[in-house]
């Protein structure tokens, strides 16, 4: 155990150093933020003098030296957008992020591993095929266009909740609502496949036979067996809200880490892109542990 | 659109498996619509661009949000016109074969690649079977955005780099995925059992533990399906995705959506086309895990039997 | 710790519910995109000049955008000296948020750090480009500023240059302190910045006395805010929004629309292909449609409140089958009309402009031409815009949307037409003397030397221009304001009264 988690520390750190230097070198293929910066006029000295204060002259390679010298320090860097350390806009904007993702994924995996498990303990029946239909549907409706119509509706014909926004517990109800949809229909689905294989296989059957309750055999013997690919998936879902929510930030104005990498990207504001990158890969390699802890915690015969 | 032809199903061909499971998918009706329906849509795919592609880009500013159910325009404006006066409906026929080309090619790609690794990495239990994850990791921490403006930066913004995008952004959950299962199935009697009787690995994993493995990632894959085109929609919606003049309903859903309150037809029929699709594919894999499953064919048998 | 405190207000956030008491007299103004900074010398940026210009800094000069004349403001008056020097004579009695008094050592010091290579502030870069400004003190109250070259419009460009404390360190502040009528009492990164009214502003007082600023990028978000009422301005809404006819108003926005061409590549080099691009285009076919309705058909780069714009230049009428001709006859010329020609769009640049851009690779292809249609984001669009052009040795036609709104043309006449202007696609020697000409005239005869520019460059069938475009804001019907052009660069509290 202690070995283990030893060991994915080390690997985890090996693996953020790999990403630190993949986003370093190919972020900046895609240009120069000066021209983005200044405005289209600014003459050629002045475009100069941008990229030799923000050492952009400098050999990449110097460059990243630069960056790594620093980060050994704790020094993420300078947003060059907003004049402030990258570290400090990061996490303001990823604890907004956090909050989302956790709320979100504990309402979602609960409803869709209770109702997966009861989908499939009657394939092919009424309710097999309601949830079925419905989850599929807002698994394939474009989120974008969920949040608008959800706004429309609920905040502006009802006048139930704001359209968006942060501020009271009202602001948070439209973006969880709008995010539960996918990752609901997603893991109610490998819940429903993977608990029909569960149910079919010999050890439930066995329990069936022996007279064990159906309530007991669905959710102690086969729901227990099932959640192997469930966890994967769930730790999917978790991972990608990690990452930001890009279009619901966008749409709610939820100040969340998803938005502020997207912008960071298009205007090319490396520092703060790396910093984003390292916090949110920091959460999920930390959540991947987890995830590993608990697949060994459900099946006794997997071992670190 | 789907029940243009409830055709009988051919009983000509000797007989075999392919009509063992003709008779399964006629047994499930749902499925024989959705069948159906993903068969129309691969010949729109394949067709479409071809016979209608004039008249999908055909701009009539002065005709322009005409609403649908007008038949005086013509059929081809029966779902409305969009924000050029171009007919929906052939646009969405057009721009069907964009789509399913980006979202076969990224699922396709995803899942071969991302199995592939998972098989090693679940199975060996060297160094691989730990490198290999940590790539996973890497791949998933690095955000598919930047990763879309990287390559699209680079490359162009067309179909094939967007597969490209698509298909890295989605190998882990296929990596994860057949890693985990192949941990637990890889303990189980029957492969311990094969070990022990000398197979080759490479019969033990095709043999013995993909066929455990297939179902979810077909589960997985259809879903996938509906994800790669939201996601191809959501990077046109941000401004790095495919741009016209190319079309694709991802983005036709895109450029609708400012209208929703105005004219919802722009976005509302794109939409619907992508869910039908994802939605006919998610029943069609469904039926096929049963029909596959020699412990569940059961319940199309004596389905059928009822029907019949 | 910061962080902490971001996360208790979350936390505290999510346990509270009920709008914080707010008095009649506030305002709350929901903004496309959040600040980046409140840097006031970053101020011609449009949000950060909305929240900051004449709010919480002031400028020694303002321009009015009723008629394009100068309004006293910080200084009373100002007078030429000749040899490029002007005297600014300033306000007695005005003080800072920060309590200090106004004088000419801080208009000293705020002229330098706009300019400062330290700081790469977009005010000094935008207006200051290509000049040498020395400030000199004369007295508490007076101030010499000296252009090198002599700048005949040097008392236009102080409208620009927002005016801060002589202590105000070399670096972006994050607490702005103005001369203005409010002060910045309030900013939370990514959700709000609260400005309240001074009691003690040296002008009139105001009617709002707080204003809440708040930032959402969704346009259809922005128009429903104002619908709840959970916003009371949103200066910026897409025109399919813009439907209700008591709260939603349409104003000039300053800028124009227009396909740049290189014309230093065959084919664009040739003048009859030129025109024909100009004949293929049906602008009245736009308006209303994927164009808002009041959006003027352009034939100049500026404005036509810009001095020397205003005169009557024909618009290329639609003619494609004449079009076509033109190309017929350049071919027989042994021009290489059937050249591909590359159509670059910028996505997101105005509402609609994917649709105008697909609209327009229409009419180029009816009348014949060979043209593809590439939409960029502004990265790349970049690339194409500005010199060296990424498109060439492809003949290229760049979109573009210039603004111009500070009411003459020298902020864009070289820059567009000058053969050394960074986006210009033309080489003409007797444009760019006229260009020249203009720049360094003072007085009466600067309208007139500008009108020769223009019409030189509209003969030259040297672009193809579109529209002046026109932006639209939705206000409560609590309030008493009218979005006018200046709304594209500023919203001034002080103008808003309520109902």
């Amino acid at each position: 155990m202690q070995s283990f988690l030893t060991k994915r520390a080390i690997s985890s750190g090996v693996s953020l150093l790999l990403l630190i230097v993949a986003v370093f070198f190919l972020s900046r293929l895609t240009g120069d933020p000066t021209d983005l910066y200044l405005p289209v006029d600014a003459s050629a000295e002045a475009r100069e003098n941008f990229r030799e204060l923000h050492g952009l002259n400098d050999p990449l390679i110097v460059q990243f030296g630069h960056y790594v010298a620093d980060l050994v320090r704790l020094d993420f860097g300078e947003s060059i957008r907003r004049a402030r350390p990258a570290l400090e806009v990061v996490i303001e904007a990823f604890v907004w992020t956090f909050q989302l993702a956790v709320i979100t994924m504990a309402i979602v995996s609960a409803a869709a591993v209770s109702l997966g498990a009861l989908a499939a303990f009657h394939v092919g029946g009424a309710f097999d095929r309601i949830a079925t239909f419905f989850s599929l549907i807002g698994a394939s409706a474009p989120d974008f266009w969920i949040a608008i119509v959800a706004i429309v509706v609920f905040a502006v014909g009802f006048g139930w909740v704001p359209t968006s926004g942060t501020g009271t517990v009202w602001h948070w109800i439209l973006p969880i609502g709008v995010l539960f949809i996918r990752p609901f229909g997603l893991i109610l689905q490998v819940v429903r496949g993977s608990m029909i294989s569960a149910l079919g296989s010999a050890y439930v059957k066995t329990a069936r036979a022996k007279g064990v309750t159906p309530k007991k055999t669905i959710f102690v013997h086969a729901l227990r067996n099932a959640m192997l690919p469930v966890i994967t998936v769930i730790g999917d879902q978790a991972a990608a809200l990690l990452n930001g929510a890009v279009i619901v930030e966008t749409i709610f104005g939820f100040p969340g880490v998803g938005k502020l990498m997207i912008d960071s990207i298009l205007q090319r504001d490396f520092s703060v892109v790396l910093a984003a990158i390292m916090v949110t890969a920091l959460a999920i390699f930390l959540m991947n542990i987890l995830i590993d802890l608990a697949y060994a915690a459900l099946d006794p015969r997997i071992r670190y | 659109m789907t029940e243009t032809q409830t055709e009988a199903v051919p009983k000509t061909k000797e007989p075999g498996k392919f009509i063992t499971i003709l008779r399964l998918l006629w047994a499930d009706k749902v499925a024989t619509t959705a069948a159906i329906f993903v068969l129309i849509v691969i010949g729109c795919a394949i067709l479409g661009p071809i016979l209608l592609d004039g008249v999908a880009t055909k701009a009539n500013l002065r005709g322009r949000n005409a609403p649908p159910f007008d038949l005086s325009k013509g059929f081809l404006m029966i779902l409305g016109g969009d924000q050029l006066g171009r007919p929906l409906l052939a646009r969405i026929i057009v721009a069907s074969g964009n789509t399913i080309a980006v979202a076969t090619g990224a699922v396709v790609a995803s899942m071969i690649v991302g199995s592939s690794l998972g098989l090693i990495a679940g199975y060996s239990r060297g160094r691989l079977g730990q490198v290999i994850p940590r790539l996973a990791d890497v791949i998933m921490s690095f955000p598919s955005l930047l990763l879309a403006v990287i390559v699209l930066y680079m490359l162009a913004p067309s179909v094939g780099n967007i597969v490209l995008v698509l298909a890295i952004t989605r190998i882990p959950i296929y990596l994860r995925t057949t890693r985990a299962e192949v941990l637990e199935i890889r303990e189980r009697m029957f492969v311990q059992a094969a070990q022990v009787m000398g197979a080759s690995t490479g019969r033990i994993i095709f043999r013995h533990i993909m066929p455990m493995i297939l179902p979810t990632l077909l589960t997985i894959a259809t879903l996938d399906f509906a994800f790669v085109m939201l996601a191809e929609s959501s990077l046109s919606f941000l401004g790095i995705g495919i741009q016209p003049p190319e079309i694709t309903w991802g983005l036709m859903v895109a450029q609708g959506r400012p209208y929703l309150t105005s004219a919802w037809w722009l976005s509302f029929w794109p939409g619907l086309a992508i869910i039908l699709t994802t939605l006919s594919l998610n029943l069609l894999s469904n039926w096929m895990r049963v029909a596959l499953d020699p412990t569940q064919r059961w319940r199309l048998e004596i389905g059928g039997k009822k029907n019949g | 710790m910061n962080y902490r405190n971001v996360l208790l207000g979350g936390v505290a956030a999510l346990c509270l519910y009920g709008p914080a008491m707010a008095a009649d007299t506030d305002v709350t103004i929901v903004l496309n995109e959040e600040l980046e900074t409140v840097e006031p010398c970053m101020s011609s940026q449009s949000n950060i000049g909305r929240v900051l210009l004449q709010n919480i800094s002031e400028t020694m000069t303002e321009l009015n955008p009723e008629d394009g004349s100068l309004m006293p403001r910080l200084a009373d008056s100002w007078e030429d000296r000749g040899n490029g020097t002007w005297r600014f004579h300033l306000h007695e009695g005005v003080t800072f948020s920060d309590g200090s008094t106004l004088d000419a050592a801080d208009i000293k010091h705020s002229i330098e750090r706009t300019l400062s290579p330290d700081l790469t502030c977009e005010i000094g870069a935008k207006y200051f480009g290509g000049m040498t400004i020395t400030p000199t003190v004369v007295d508490d109250l007076t101030i010499d500023v000296t252009s090198d070259p002599a700048q005949p419009i040097l008392p236009l460009l102080m409208s620009t240059m927002t005016i801060v404390p002589a202590e105000t360190p070399m670096e972006f502040t994050r607490s702005p302190v103005g001369t203005g009528p409010y002060a910045m009492t309030a900013w939370n990164p990514g959700q709000n910045i609260i400005l309240d009214r001074r009691d003690d502003y040296w002008g009139d007082q105001p009617a709002v006395t707080k204003a809440t600023y708040l930032f959402r990028s969704d346009d259809a978000v922005r128009a429903a805010m104002v619908a709840t009422g959970e916003a009371d301005i949103s200066p910026l809404i897409n025109q399919i929004d813009a439907t209700n006819a008591d709260t939603d108003f349409a104003y000039p926005n300053s800028e124009t629309t227009y396909l740049r061409l290189d014309s230093s590549i065959a084919p664009l080099d040739d003048i009859r292909v030129r025109q024909a691009l100009n004949m293929a285009v049906d602008r009245e076919a736009f308006l209303g449609t994927l164009v808002p309705e009041d959006a003027q058909i352009a034939t100049h780069m500026t404005v036509p409140t810009t001095l020397g714009a205003d005169q009557d230049l024909s618009v290329p009428a639609y003619d494609p089958e004449g079009a076509k001709a033109l190309l017929e006859e350049a071919k027989a010329d042994g021009v290489a009309v059937d050249t591909e020609i590359l159509l670059l769009g910028r996505l997101g640049n105005f509402p609609n402009v994917t649709e105008v851009m697909e609209a327009l690779h229409g009419m180029f292809t009816d009348a014949g031409f060979n043209v593809k249609l590439q939409m960029v984001e502004v990265a790349e669009w970049v690339k194409y815009y500005s010199k060296p052009y990424a498109a060439q040795p492809v003949p290229s036609m760049v979109q573009a949307m210039h603004d111009n709104n500070r009411g003459d043309p020298v902020f864009s006449m070289y820059f567009k037409y000058a053969c050394e202007g960074l986006q210009s696609g033309i080489c003409d020697p007797d444009l760019d003397k006229a260009i020249a000409d203009a720049t360094a005239t003072a007085g009466d005869g600067r309208g007139p030397a500008w009108a020769k520019a223009f019409e030189i460059a509209h003969d030259l069938s040297a672009d193809v221009f579109l529209f002046h475009m026109v932006g639209f804001s939705r206000v409560s019907e609590r309030l008493d304001f009218i979005p006018s052009i200046a709304t594209n660069s500023e919203l001034q509290l002080s103008q808003i009264k309520f109902n």
